[in-house]
């Protein structure tokens, strides 16, 4: 465990008020630390969580997902944080202000009560150059080199204050950069004491939690902050156990070992008809889009017409019943509900039209059609491959399914990888994305044909829309532009869109969590009841 | 004995060697792209690149072979690229884990299966023998996935006797056992079954020979007998048995360590396997066959020890 040692001198912040910025969501005015203000008690004890993977790093710059940020988020700081809630945006954290007087500058001021242990001073704005800067840094060889987009360098104009310029307009910084893991605080002392990186011990901390132990593939433990000057965090100690299985995460929830974790669709029926004691339990969209896409490079998938019979042949609703036990909701597209973009409906209704299919097919003169579809193999990947394949069947198609283990399938796609990608023919896909529309359209691209889009869907409008939305200011523009941006895909024939899925949690009556829309635990806002 | 030994032992390096090797080969003929896995889906060509050179992976296949057999040698297993650990220390420290599971498995299996088996033998075709055996063979048959729901179920989750998930906390003994009890009974309990089904048809094998009946004339103890004289030739399968139980445990082990939520090498060599994490992939499968091949080693030692015939038979 790291002493902990601050020692820092309470520097006045100048006074100076900066304007606050809006949310990049559109969601409303941040608000500084309001959230925290009303209602947090310190009620004491231990909070006993759950991630679904072991930690691989508490380096921002070397993290990877949402299991490293559930560690992070409580032990260091960031500019702004994901503001906990139904609906998406941020609030203050370790700025007292932060304003964008241009599309690409963005000014903050810290607060003047934070500061690192271990003896390495109060956090300046030096700190927060250092730690963005260091990850667009090529000799950093650092993986979340992306996300900083066209970050150009952290001008530093005083003790607590600095303006972060940007090469070009850059929107999903208010969404994915900021507020997530590469917006991370670091002490710059620190870090260069130890040579620059970190694995997994932490070198100095600066949040409501210190990182107290890690016991690999079992659980990371953080305790209070003794010398955290904001609002008392709510227990003196929080488990986060590692823990792969849904299935063995709800054991141990109704064993009594756990406060919070998610749920399994198949076990939500039985959990709410009779749930553990004391426990709610609440649902929450998830992010995650699944499809089926065609591989248009393939020679048995060129025809249009053959496409878009496929496209009205699956019945979505169906799938939702017998893969997803009735808890999902069909997609319109891959950017989720409450994000900019997201569609109302699908030009390609969620039911199946079998009549249209038919007709469909039967102008484009294709006979005897056998496809295969590649699945990746679990559960309700097989289930919903095996609704397709009776579905299809209904329409004179045949389907083979083709299941694949994790990193078998993860390359199918990818050419660099071998020719794989060339017998793709239909694939049932699933990706993650984090909460702005730039993140979903990414990897559909003609620049990610053959590394990520497996479609291998192209087009200029498309790819134009792409560009120009991470730039676009105006909200609607920039709403109005992801969502012909889905049109366009579904109108390519390649693509059959099917849920985002759902994130049911539970936890105990004891625990007041606070979670992120899609139901993503913000384990430093959590609180006693 | 010592020319048994150092046979025995010559032997089970080579074992290591040709099996480490297959492994890596098979591993590597697996499609997927580790880089890709490693870096996620946002990383740039460059970045693949200069990964793709880091871990060799741009090199022939027997190249790789020869830097991996060479670092080793050096004792280097390399770094696991997503925490930048040195896999050594990743591998090992997962090791007393597993060992801690499968030793305390074996154990009490080990002994309630003698137990059961020399009560069985003793009294053949009684009440107590057949009752030995329908309990044996429902132990054999039940699968142990499904023991470890049950009891995880039942004694976790309704009487809470014990705890559900983990390895308990470090350095609380206590704790560490009362996390060891569920899964070593999940995977301990068909072994139970087998040991007490070989060491009953041992023991009556060897119960029908001419010594064990010379030392009934001679008025020995039928304890004595039992377990002095029958049980130390019957044991001998069962010791080899043990042996080769201990490699099949370690397979076991990987669910005990998913469903219990518990560290150790199995559930590493599954989640490195299934992000093609490559150095700790060779890290661990080596140290896992090492493992294995003491243990089928050991139970030949054993063996030999216990009967000189074994010694001259390599």
């Amino acid at each position: 465990m790291s002493d902990s040692k601050i020692e820092w001198l309470r520097i006045p912040l100048a006074r100076r008020r900066f304007l606050q910025g809006a949310s990049a969501l559109g969601l409303g005015a941040a608000f500084a630390g309001s959230f925290s203000g009303a209602g947090w008690s310190a009620g004491g004890g231990t909070l006993k969580s759950r991630t679904y993977a072991d930690m691989r790093s508490l380096d921002p710059a070397f993290s990877q997902g949402v299991v490293d940020e559930e560690i992070q988020a409580p032990i260091y700081n960031k500019l702004i944080q994901y503001k906990p809630g139904r609906e998406w945006g941020w609030q203050l954290d370790a700025a007292a202000n932060i304003e964008q007087p241009d599309p690409t500058h963005i000014r903050f001021a810290l607060r003047d009560d934070i500061g690192f242990t271990n003896g390495f001073g109060a956090m300046t704005a030096q700190d927060v150059k250092f730690s963005f800067e260091r990850i667009i840094d090529d000799k950093l060889e650092s993986t979340n080199k992306p996300d900083w987009g066209p970050l150009d360098r952290v001008e530093v104009t005083g003790e607590r204050e600095g303006v972060i310029v940007l090469k070009n307009p850059f929107q999903p910084l208010w969404s994915i950069t900021l507020p997530y893991i590469t917006g991370n605080i670091v002490s710059k002392k620190a870090f260069e004491s130890v040579g620059g990186r970190i694995a997994t011990e932490p070198v100095a901390s600066s949040g409501p939690y210190l990182h107290k132990s890690w016991q690999p593939k079992q659980k990371t433990t953080l305790v209070r902050n003794p010398d955290w000057k904001g609002k008392a965090p709510a227990f003196d100690e929080i488990q986060i156990f590692h823990i792969d299985d849904e299935k063995t995460a709800e054991i141990a929830y109704e064993a009594g070992e756990l406060d919070f974790t998610r749920v399994s669709l198949g076990s939500l029926e039985r959990l709410r008809a009779k749930p553990p004691a004391n426990t709610t339990i609440e649902e929450f969209p998830s992010l995650y889009y699944v499809w089926v896409g065609m591989n248009l490079d393939n020679p048995k998938l060129k025809n249009k017409k053959l496409r878009q019979a496929i496209q009205h042949a699956i019945d979505v609703p169906s799938i939702m019943e017998a893969a997803y036990f009735g808890v999902a909701e069909p997609s319109t597209g891959i950017i989720a509900p409450g994000l900019p973009g997201h569609r109302d409906k699908s030009l390609v209704p969620p039911a199946a039209d079998f009549a249209k299919a038919k007709q469909l097919l039967a102008e484009s003169g294709e006979r005897n059609v056998k496809l295969a579809l590649d699945v990746l193999n679990k559960q309700t990947n097989v289930t919903t491959a095996q609704i397709i394949q009776a579905t299809l069947a209904q329409i004179g198609i045949e389907l083979e399914v083709r299941l694949h283990e994790g990193a078998t399938f993860w390359s199918l796609g990818d050419e660099k990888t071998g020719e794989r990608w060339k017998d793709v023919e239909l694939i049932l896909n699933r990706f993650s994305m984090t909460p702005d529309p730039y993140y979903a359209t990414a990897w559909f691209t003609t620049e990610q044909v053959g590394v990520w889009n497996w479609e291998r869907f192209s087009s200029p409008e498309f790819d134009k829309i792409h560009a120009d939305g991470q730039a676009e200011l105006d909200a609607d523009k920039r709403a109005a532009g992801y969502r012909r941006a889905q049109d366009l895909m579904e109108e390519s024939g390649a693509y059959r869109f099917i849920t985002h899925e759902a994130s049911p949690v539970m936890y105990r009556a004891t625990v007041k969590p606070a979670l992120r829309p899609d139901g993503l635990p913000l384990l430093r806002y959590f609180q006693t009841a | 004995m010592l020319a048994y030994a150092l046979k025995r032992l010559s032997l089970a390096a080579l074992i290591c060697l040709v099996a480490v090797t297959i492994l890596f080969i098979i591993i590597h003929a697996v499609p997927g792209d580790p880089v890709s896995i490693m870096l996620g889906p946002r990383a740039t060509p460059e970045m693949k690149a200069l990964l793709t050179s880091k871990m060799s992976l741009d090199k022939p296949l027997p190249v790789q072979i020869s830097v991996f057999f060479g670092n080793l040698l050096r004792g280097d297993l390399g770094t696991d690229i997503f925490s930048n650990r040195p896999v050594a220390t990743i591998v090992f420290e997962q090791v007393p884990y597993t060992l801690a599971l499968i030793l305390t498995s074996i154990t009490w299996s080990a002994v309630l299966g003698i137990l059961l088996g020399c009560y069985a033998a003793v009294r053949p075709n009684s009440l107590g023998d057949r009752l030995a055996a329908v309990l044996s063979v429902s132990f054999i048959a039940a699968p142990a996935f499904v023991v470890a729901l049950y009891s995880l179920l039942v004694f976790a989750v309704w009487l809470k006797w014990f705890p559900a998930i983990g390895a308990g906390e470090q350095g609380d003994l206590l704790d560490q056992l009362k996390h060891l009890v569920l899964p070593s009974f999940a995977i301990g309990l068909s072994w139970v079954g087998y040991i007490a089904r070989l060491v009953r048809a041992s023991m009556l094998e060897v119960m029908g020979e001419l010594h064990i009946r010379t030392a009934r004339a001679f008025g020995l103890p039928e304890r004595w007998i039992t377990f002095r004289y029958a049980l130390r030739l019957a044991i001998l399968p069962t010791i080899t048995v043990i042996g080769v139980g201990m490699g099949f445990l370690l397979s076991a082990a990987v669910f005990a360590e998913i469903v219990f939520a518990r560290p150790g090498l199995g559930k590493l060599v599954i989640d490195s396997i299934t992000t093609r994490n490559y150095p700790v992939v060779m890290g661990s499968v080596l140290v896992s066959t090492i493992l294995f091949v003491l243990a089928t080693t050991l139970s030949d030692l054993a063996n030999a020890a216990l009967d000189p015939r074994i010694r001259k038979s390599l």
